[in-house]
This record gives C-alpha cells, structure tokens and sequence, in this order.
C-alpha cells in the first residue's frame, strides 16, 4: 500500500485582473518579493470575467483556495465589472457557506502599484489554508 | 497540434533557480510538442531566428514562450511570428520570471512550478484561434490636459509636427507655478518670460486650440477616436481627440498639515514658494537672522510622503544665496537631513552658498514657535545629539511637492492608474516610462513623481515624442479580444445585455437573440461570465481555455 502522507503542497488558484492585481504581481516579481510556490496565478481581462463556476471547478480539481483579484471599486478599467464580480462572489460565498467551505474563496482589491499588498493578500491567504489544512 | 515550446534562461535570472535544462527535456516527450529547447535569450536575435527557423522547419501551429512576464517583449514575438506568417494570436506566453524565478528561492519547487505554469499555457493555448486584427483610423489630435511648462513644450512640439493639438487648463492663465517663479536656477531668468516664449510658439498657430479655465467632463472611446466634452467658460464643447498627455503638475506641499510648523499663524514663517513670489516686501532688519527648513513635507514617512521631491534643496539654497546676496551681514542657518543638491551644478552652487556664509546645520526640527521679538526654532542636532533653541527673523520653509488635488479625478476618468504616493503610475519604471497602461494616454512632468523644471520639459517633450509616432501612422490596431454570440445557443434571456457597461450588446426584436456591436465592445468578458447557455464567448478567453488553464494547474487532466 501507497502511505498516504498529508506532505501535499498548499495549492492556491488566483485570477487576476490584467491591468490591476496582474501589474501589480509582475512588479512584485521584478521587486524580488517572495511569497509561496501554492500560489499560481491566471490571468483574465477583468475581475468580472470569472465564471462562478471557474471558482467551483478549481475547488471540485483540488485546489485549497481560489481568489479573485481586480481593480479598487471605482477604478475599474472596464467602468463597473467590479461591482459585478463583487455581487457575484457575495453570492458564491453563501453558497459556498452552505457546504462549509466558505473559507476557500477570497475576493479583494489590489491596484497596479500596490506589489506589497499582493503578496502580503496572497501570502496571509496561503497561510491560513495551511494551517487549517495541517489541522485537519 | 504542432507546439513549439521555448523556455528562455534569462542569462541567470531564470536558470539559477529553475532547472530549464530538466523542462525541456520533460517537454520534448509531451504529446502534442514538437520542439522544446531551452535557450540562454530567446529575445535576442539568435534566439528570435531559432524561433523562425523552427516555425518555418518544423511548421508549428502553435508558439509558446516561457520567460519574462507578456507585457514585456510582447509585440516582439508578436512581430516574430507575423514574419514567419503565423497568426500572433496563436503566440503563449508564460510568465516563468516574474511569477516563478523571482518569487521563490528553491530550484525543486521552482522547477516544478514553472512546468505547471507552462502546462496550463501549453493547454489552453490548444485551444487558441487565429484571430484578425482590426485596423481602424485614427484622428491625428492631441488632448494635452495642463497648461504648465510639460504641457506647454508638449504642444509646441506636436503643433510643429502638424498635428491638431487641444490644450485645455483648468486655470485662467498658462504657465502654472513656472510662472509665479521670479528667478529660475540655474539659467537665473523670470519664470513669466519662459512661459510667454513658449505661449509665443503657440499662439497664432492654426492647429491650436487653447482652453483655459476649463474642465474635462467626459471622456470616452478607445485609442485614436477619444470623446471628449470639455467644460469651458463658453458653455460645453465636445471634441476627438487620437491621444492625450496628461500633465497636470503638482500642487506645493501645505505645511498646515503639521501644525508644529505654525504656518498660517505668523507671517514670519512662509515658504519657498512665498519667497520667490514675494521677496521684496519682507519687512527685514538690516543684519536679519533667518532659518531655512529643508525636507517640509518630503521624507516624512509620519505624513506619508517618503518620497524626495528633489527641487526642494535647490529652492532652499537658492534662498539662503539670495539673502546673502542682499544682506552681506545677515545669519543664515540651514537646518537639513541631507543636502542632495540635484540637477546638474548643484554640487557647486551647494558649495558656493557655504563659502558665501550660510551655515549647515544637520538637524531635526520639533517646533517653531513665534514669539514677541522673533520666532524660535527648536529642535536637535543630530549631528552633536545636543538640542538649541535659536531665535529667527525669518523662517523659511523648503516645501516638497505633492501629487496634483484632483489626481484621483484625472485617474478616475482617464481610467489611469496611481501609485502609492498618489502620483500618476508609469507602465513600466525603465521601459515605458511616459506611457500609461491605458494605450494612447502619456503622462508628462511632475504629475509623475516630482520633477524640476528642466525635467519636465523634457518629459513634456518626449511624451509628445511619442504619441506622434503613435497617432501619425494614421491607423491602429485593435486587440481582437472581443464577444462574439452563437446564434444557436442564445436564448434571448438578455441578461448579457442588462450587464454590458459598453452597451455593446444589441437585442434583434424580429430574431429574438442577441448580437455584438464590434466596434462598441470593450473586451472585460462579463457578459460571457454572465450568459446561462454559454452563447456569448469572449475571444481569447473562451471558457474551454480558462478551465483548461485551471486543470492544468491544479493537475487533474
């Protein structure tokens, strides 16, 4: 028999906005800011591209977490998808609390020039999963 | 499927932490791959012609590069496979730098990171399409938004070039704060006539229109064909324009926001801005003592503006030389963090002031308090760690520069981003350092970062550079990237429609479904997110490539 070992990598799926939360990662990148190998990022025109079910796939595929990322309300490139994936995460997230699993999904706001807060977002994200992944 | 993949070392930067040798190899046997090679540049000329010669030899139909992230070198490769007549939208690019080799410092997990990264890229780029470009015209008009030194250059340029320029400013006179300057360093000349020589360059000119107290206040469209309605004193007036250049200055730091300044309160202590405009009516006494602040509202992460402003020193040297000059008898002290003396000759004009008397004092200030016989500065030498307390004639404050009042204005309706000192955001520091992420919007002068004059000038000139290199081909490309609706599985439901910001999505009464207006559609995709039945799909973001994407990364192919 194959032991099987709880050693499984956090993995963490993001979707993030080309012209906010996608600059704003690359610059962390080009700033040599470290945060954990679990988070893997895909890029989509605007936060409110994301299906719900993207969000449902990712987590049915094994995926710790799932969050999407876009633009401050307000200054979103596209005038209000923000506002339509806020909706539609707030209403996912009920869902989701159904099957107490509410915990896997995030919805925040990074703007191009804010590098630190991406990592500090998706590094504080990774951490808790993990944590509550071990105590399980 | 016939995939190319390229996996490029960056020099060191991307093979010191992840084992490329070991991708390529994995990926050579990958169904569906026809070449995998690893590659010290791939953006270097040798590297662009193994691309060429393995898309010619090999006849790939699909490209994928691993390397830096897509916003740079992406028309490179973009024109790469142009030439080599492969559609560019069949072009994938994986970002294995910025969101793999810079993040993490193990080789292991890198490693096995970047292959989950360019397995998700190899996936979805299965499903790419060749996709046509559209071509559309472009109005050969330039909306330059501030009427200061960088706007003003800027339009003197693009009117030379024969393109029909717009400046609008928001006061009732050009020039901004150049203007109330008195005595510009180094070239030692009035700021008035500066800017009247380059108002000179632009009045009479037939392709200039000149809007002075007046707002923007709508702007809409894409690049080469922006709306415009503008808030003049005449009433609303609406305009095209092909591009804009933003530069809307800064505005002079308040020094009531730190109330142990006491500006405001006794006019003893003013500014360097006050001084220049004003330096003849201060009731001095024949040998006065004065006190000059450096670093007001610069480097004082307590009010949240860490940045240097750069021009301040100069100012504050130009000062304490300019009381020497009229007062060979006077005290002149200096209170500094650092002197960082900035343009060219300042060095020299640092030392010169020194010679000529005023005194250095590396200190921080606690509080100025204005008294009965004059005003006393107390604070602490940090240089000896002994505190003073010293009374002054004249305490002049050396004040930075802030970001523009309505910066999150212009932002908000340019749909251009700031950056965390809420000046405008460059697209990239070194590589676009004019453009803004928005295509066919240029920022220029201080509205950027602080800026001295010279500087801004050149900004000026070099965003108007390169906007005219945009506009004068007289066409444009535009992203593909749009909606595109399948008749069979539309239902009618109009969700789409009641979603669509652009208004882009149109319902047919006689058909009963809906359709796309091309040239309305934005590309956010939120329609095809919305749409029950799947009908609506956004090109280059179809469903199928985002859960590809998604299995790939999470590995349950």
């Amino acid at each position: 028999m194959v032991e099987v070992t709880n050693t499984k990598n956090t993995e963490i799926i993001g979707f993030a906005c080309s012209f906010c939360t996608f600059k704003a990662s690359e610059m962390a990148g080009s700033l040599r800011m470290k945060y954990p190998d679990g988070v893997k990022l895909i890029q989509v025109p605007c936060s409110s591209r994301v299906d719900p079910a993207f969000v449902i796939k990712a987590i049915f595929e094994g995926a710790d977490g799932v969050f999407v990322a876009g633009c401050h309300p307000g200054d979103c490139h596209f005038i209000k998808g923000n506002y339509f994936t806020r909706r539609k995460m707030a209403a996912l997230k009920e869902m989701f609390d159904v099957f107490s699993i509410k915990d896997k999904l995030r919805l925040f706001w990074v703007s191009a020039a804010e590098a630190r807060r991406f990592v500090e977002k998706v590094t504080g994200m990774h951490n808790e999963i993990k944590e509550k992944k071990n105590a399980e | 499927m016939k995939t190319g993949i390229f996996i490029c070392h960056c020099g060191h930067n991307i093979k010191h932490t992840i084992d490329v040798k070991k991708l390529s190899q994995y990926f050579k046997k990958y169904p569906g791959v026809t070449v995998a090679e690893d590659y010290p540049f791939v953006c270097s000329e040798p590297g662009q012609d193994m691309i060429r010669d393995s898309i010619e030899k090999q006849g790939l139909d699909r490209v994928l590069i691993a390397s830096c992230t897509p916003s740079l070198h992406g028309e490179l490769f973009k024109d790469l496979l142009k030439k080599s007549d492969l559609n560019p939208f069949l072009l994938r690019r994986v970002s294995i730098r910025e969101h793999c080799s810079w993040v993490g410092d193990d080789l292991d997990i890198n490693t096995e990171k970047a292959r989950r990264l360019i397995l998700a890229g190899l996936y979805s780029a299965a499903h790419y399409v060749p996709l046509e470009e559209k071509v559309v015209e472009v109005t050969k008009s330039a909306l330059i938004v501030g009427g200061g030194v960088s706007g003003l250059s800027a339009a003197a340029f693009l009117s030379k070039m024969g393109m029909q320029v717009y400046l609008v400013e928001k006061e009732a006179e050009l020039g901004g704060h150049v203007r109330a300057l008195k005595d510009i360093w180094p070239a030692r000349r009035d700021g008035k006539e500066i800017i009247d020589e380059m108002v000179e360059e632009l009045t009479g000119k037939s392709n200039v229109e000149i809007f002075t107290s007046t707002t923007i206040s709508a702007f809409e469209g894409f690049f080469g064909n922006y709306e415009v309605t503008l808030n003049t004193p005449k009433g609303e007036k609406k305009l095209t324009a092909g591009g804009v250049i933003v530069a809307a200055g800064f505005s002079p730091f308040d020094p009531r926001i730190k109330p142990e300044l006491a500006y405001g309160k006794d006019k003893r202590i003013i500014t360097t801005l006050d001084f220049e405009r004003d330096s003849d009516s201060l009731s001095l006494p024949e040998n006065p003592r004065i006190a000059i602040l450096h670093c007001v509202g610069s480097r004082d992460e307590q009010i949240g503006k860490p940045y240097c402003s750069r021009v301040c020193c100069i100012n504050a040297l130009r000062v304490g030389d300019s009381i020497k000059e009229k007062y060979k008898d006077s005290y002149v002290e200096s209170f500094y963090m650092d002197v960082r003396a900035h343009p060219r000759g300042g060095e020299e004009f640092f030392e010169d002031t020194q010679e000529k008397g005023v005194l250095f004092t590396r200190s921080n200030i606690a509080e100025i308090v204005p008294g009965s016989k004059g005003v006393l500065v107390r604070g602490e030498d940090t240089l000896f760690n002994e505190f003073f307390e010293r009374e002054f004639d004249l305490v002049v404050l050396s004040i930075g520069m802030s970001p523009p009042v309505d910066n999150k204005l212009i932002a908000t309706l340019f749909k251009i981003t700031l950056d965390k000192d809420k000046f405008f955001l460059e697209a990239h520091i070194k590589l676009r350092p004019f453009d803004t992420a928005v295509k066919g919007i240029f920022i220029a002068g201080s509205c950027s970062g602080p800026k001295d004059i010279e500087e801004s000038i050149n900004h000026g000139r070099a965003s108007a550079v390169k906007l005219y290199g945009f506009l004068n081909l007289g066409y444009a490309f535009v992203d593909p990237f749009i909606s595109i609706v399948d008749p069979k599985r539309c239902s009618g439901c109009r969700m789409c429609e009641q979603a669509c910001v652009a208004k882009a999505i149109k319902y047919d009464e006689t058909k009963r479904i809906v359709h796309v207006e091309e040239a309305a559609c934005m590309g956010c995709g939120l329609c095809n997110s919305t749409c029950p039945s799947s009908a609506v799909t956004l090109k280059g973001y179809a469903d199928m490539i985002i859960d590809d994407e998604i299995s790939a990364l999470t590995e349950a192919i």
